[in-house]
């Protein structure tokens, strides 16, 4: 039981991570961002291929590893902006532009992901790949009967460190101040002298970063694929809404709750397929109940 | 104008380098596209190959003309370029003869160079698909072919056309007696025939004389290819064009000559265009080969079924729906029960005919259950939740062994049969010999609700659509219930997508999770978008068409094709249609012109705001 509570932690995390992409996405456009699987998946990649060839290349020191897993981190978190800043670009902006209805967005948005993902699958192959794996110790520490292990504790503080270096930059400095504005009003904004576009762009890269650091943990936890994103991506959307949507801390909060809401019947169910089934049944339960989900909805007021 | 100081204006800016390079990304893009399929153990593997193999360059080569066309375009359209300085535009006619008449012969020799270069290579890369082939062995073996002449000439005519263009008037020295009539149809005629040669050899077999007469290269006989006649025929019809449009403006009438005369369709030319359409749908089918036949009737059928009905959703209502297919599993799973092919039996065994009712009514209850707590929010979240709905029919669908056999497939699931009054008619499944059966038995259903749907857009149900659409929140303070017609919409088509389960599954047999993918609802859905949401012969049209490229892919690789690329250039259809035109290829004009009013500001294309609260009445 206390691992299955463990397992949701440390899952939800993840979803945590890409459930930020979601949320400062809707807080800004007041969309849903169908493409932010495929943000996931870059990362993975990414991941894959920087430990692909920087474990090649090494004898395993410790200092090393850590070196090796930072730049990986790195490099899916670029990964992950670059592909959501280009999604922006052309399935987003010509749009904007044009002020088109909702629809075309999300049509648009659907395009890219299934572009995107059957392009990676073209481009890798299409079967699942083990990453190397940078983190080797077997260290595991005991809390309430759950072994957590080194993997997890990375995890924990990997996240961390991002979500608060987030909440700061959206808090804090003058890139959060033009998000929330843009979020509060984005005409408004504009005729403050806020840039809308390289606003919209650098959410778009904040939450791509966070998206393509989970694609590299999902990949390192289980396999890369090109088809990795989706399951995770509509988990982390369920988790943005249970966070309520538009509201940073939220995300954080529902990534969490959902894993372990989802874990949890597993325990007595024994049937671990059903994990998406029981995610998207909170998501309906959650619609149907608390819309506005746990935390109410703003990324203005609660960041 | 001298030529220095219009080289000297044809300065590049930030503009013309971002153009050019966003065109040599599009040639790199489309060259990685068509590239052969990757590995993931040796992730260099695809990027290397591709860089080696002979299309990647005619690609690349590609995005560079295309660079180099659009940056050109951009100056003529600022002005900077100036064509008309001195010879106004409309006096510049290049001919065949004008082409080959003008007097400069090393700069002949060097087109004419360029041309066969350009043509060895675009041979090359739109031959059959070959990695590492960019050899000068090889593109030599491209001597051979007949196309490749086609295209030769092609490129001297484009280039010629260029320097021509660029070459003051006084040098040209066209005699004049050339630049008549006949020299136009003549030039016209040729024009087609080197079309004809390069096309020749991407038409399917189907479309040529050869197919029922020869057995050999195609490429080689190409002049008893009908296609060839028909693209002479066409190319003389251009050439007819241009005389009598030149007459026309000699005798300086422009006013109403050519103005093409408003055609009012009365409601009996339409009822005569349906009869006409039925009557070649019902007819055509028995004039194909196998080959279509079989993919007409297996995949056509089925998909124009499933457009139709989520055109009611996306179009009709403006609503998306992801998780289109789950209704298609629920129809098929439902029959499969019904008839006694799942593990879990049913009280009693049916008739596939008779399961159809049932399948219209779980589908429309699990519609309802979804859109009710869904619709009553925003619209987008309908699509994540039935995205959603749709991966959990699919996991359990693969997963739930003793309901559905698994990712193993079912048994055999039962078929349609009719034996009434002394009438017998079966369908035996999986005999390709029932495919035109199976094509019937899907046209009797099409057609009914084709016109059902059509006549529900014109009544109150689908005027209600339209307001919702366009004004929520005028139409609901008009009294229009907005979830209720939500609910209906989503349901409607939900309970269309059932009925194609059904019928698909009388066809397939076996039924196995993969056909029930995702991957499903986003090929109907660029059926409906490509068509042209909210019209039904649009969606039509757009089903046929993409139902056709897809098997055409296929047997046509001048590119390394996989089945499963399909979906990555379905994706960037999506993308293409709404940037560039949203409404689809064949719009509704209220479709139409709620896009343009939306884009100025006047209410909404779509329903995805909140809907109005209210009693589901």
């Amino acid at each position: 039981m206390a691992s299955f509570v463990a397992l949701g932690i440390f899952t939800g995390l993840i979803y945590s991570m890409v459930a930020l992409g979601y949320t400062l996405v809707y807080g800004v456009l007041k969309l849903i961002n169908f493409a932010h699987s495929e943000v996931l998946m870059s990362g993975g990649f990414a991941g894959y291929f920087f430990l692909h060839v920087a474990m090649k290349t090494t004898t395993a020191s410790t200092s090393e590893r850590v070196l090796i897993l930072i730049g990986a981190i790195v490099a899916s978190g670029l990964a992950g902006a670059i592909v959501a800043t280009a999604i922006e670009r052309f399935a987003y902006r010509p749009l904007r532009r044009r002020n088109a209805p909702k629809l075309t967005y999300l049509i648009s948005a659907i395009g890219a992901s299934y572009f995107l993902l059957n392009f990676a699958g073209k481009e890798f192959g299409r079967n699942p790949t083990a990453t190397a794996q940078p983190i080797t110790s077997n260290v595991s520490i005991s809390v309430l009967g759950a072994q957590i292990s080194a993997f997890d504790l990375v995890l924990l503080g990997v996240t961390a460190v991002l979500f608060y270096a987030v909440n700061t930059l959206v808090s804090h400095s003058k890139v959060g101040r033009s998000i929330r504005a843009v979020a509060q009003d984005a005409e408004t904004a504009s005729l403050m002298g806020v840039n809308v576009n390289s606003t919209i762009a650098s959410t778009f890269a904040i939450g791509g970063f966070m998206g393509g650091v989970a694609g590299l943990f999902i990949g390192m936890s289980t396999t890369v694929d090109y088809n990795m994103g989706f399951t995770p991506a509509l988990l982390a959307f369920t988790a943005a809404v249970l966070g309520g949507i538009g509201n940073i801390r939220g995300a954080m909060a529902g990534g969490v709750v959902l894993g372990i809401c989802m874990y949890v019947p597993i325990y007595w169910l024994h049937q671990p397929y059903l994990e998406p089934v029981i995610g998207f049944a909170i998501l309906v339960l959650v619609l149907m109940i608390r819309p506005t989900g746990l935390f109410g909805e703003s990324l203005g007021r609660s960041a | 104008m001298s030529e220095p100081s219009r080289l000297k204006r044809l300065r590049l800016d930030g503009d013309d380098l971002r153009l050019a390079l966003t065109c040599f990304a599009g040639g790199v893009l489309l060259a990685l596209m068509t590239g052969p399929e990757g590995n993931i153990t040796d992730p260099t593997y695809s990027f290397r190959n591709a860089l080696f193999s002979s299309h990647v360059w005619g690609f690349l080569i590609f995005g560079v003309l295309l660079a180099m066309a659009s940056v050109y375009r951009r100056k003529v359209r600022m002005g900077v370029v100036s064509r008309n300085r001195e010879t106004p535009r409309r006096t510049i006619r290049v001919t065949m003869t004008s082409v080959i008449a003008s007097p400069s012969w090393p700069l002949r020799v060097a087109t004419a160079v360029v041309a066969l270069l350009a043509a060895l290579l675009i041979a090359d890369f739109t031959g059959p698909f070959v990695a590492h082939k960019f050899s000068v062995h090889v593109m030599l073996h491209q001597l051979v072919y007949t196309r490749t002449y086609g295209y030769v000439f092609i490129i001297f005519w484009l280039l010629n056309t260029v320097r021509v263009n660029l070459t003051p008037r006084s040098n040209r020295g066209v005699p004049s007696i050339l630049t008549t009539t006949s020299a136009k149809l003549v030039a016209g005629a040729v024009g087609g025939f080197f079309f004809a040669l390069c096309a020749d050899s991407w038409l399917p077999p189907r479309f040529s004389f050869a197919y029922f007469t020869f057995t050999g290269n195609s490429d080689r006989a190409f002049l008893s290819h009908w296609t060839t006649y028909l693209w002479m025929l066409a190319g003389l019809f251009v050439g007819l064009r241009a005389v009598r449009a030149e007459r026309t403006k000699s005798k300086m009438d422009l006013v109403s000559r050519w103005k093409r005369p408003h055609v009012k369709v009365t409601a009996d030319t339409r009822f005569a265009l349906y009869g006409a359409a039925l009557f070649v749908a019902v007819e055509a089918p028995k004039f194909l080969s196998p080959f279509w036949q079989q993919s007409l009737f297996t995949q056509i059928g089925i998909y124009c079924l499933l457009a139709v009905g989520l055109n009611v959703v996306v179009g009709f209502a403006g609503l998306l729906d992801l998780g289109y297919v789950a209704f298609y599993a629920l129809g098929a799973y439902t029959n499969a029960y019904f008839t006694g092919a799942l593990p879990i039996h049913p009280p009693f065994l049916l008739n596939a005919f008779f399961s159809i009712p049932i399948a219209i009514l779980v589908c429309m209850i699990a519609g309802v259950i979804l859109g009710l707590p869904t619709l009553r929010l925003r619209g987008d979240y309908l699509a994540i939740v039935t995205l959603g709905f749709g991966e959990i029919v699919y996991v359990l669908a693969s997963n739930l062994n003793n309901v559905t056999d698994g990712a193993g497939g079912t048994g055999t699931s039962g078929s349609f049969s009719m034996h009434i009054f002394g009438i017998h008619w079966a369908l035996a499944g999986q005999a390709i010999g029932d495919d035109l059966n199976f094509y019937y038995l899907l046209l009797a259903f099409l057609v009914p609700i084709i016109f059902l749907f059509y006549s529900l857009n014109n009544s109150k149900v689908g005027r209600s659509w339209a307001a919702i659409r366009e004004d929520e929140v005028a139409a609901a303070s008009l009294g229009i219930n907005s979830l209720k017609y939500k609910v209906m919409a989503f349901a409607i088509g939900a309970s269309t997508s059932g009925v194609g389960g059904v019928l698909a599954s009388a066809k397939l047999g076996a039924l196995f999770p993969s056909d029930f993918a995702l991957q499903v609802s986003i090929l109907v859905l660029v059926l409906v978008i490509f068509g042209g949401m909210g019209s039904i012969m649009g969606v039509l049209i757009g089903a046929a068409f993409v139902g056709w490229f897809t098997q055409f892919l296929i047997f046509h690789s001048f590119i390394d094709y996989q089945d499963a690329d399909k979906f990555m250039y379905l994706g960037a259809i999506l993308i293409l249609t709404m940037i560039f035109r949203p409404q689809g290829m064949l719009p509704s004009k209220r479709r139409l012109r709620e896009f343009h009013d939306s884009e100025a500001g006047l209410g909404s294309a779509d329903a995805m705001g909140a809907a109005a609260e209210g009693p589901l009445s």
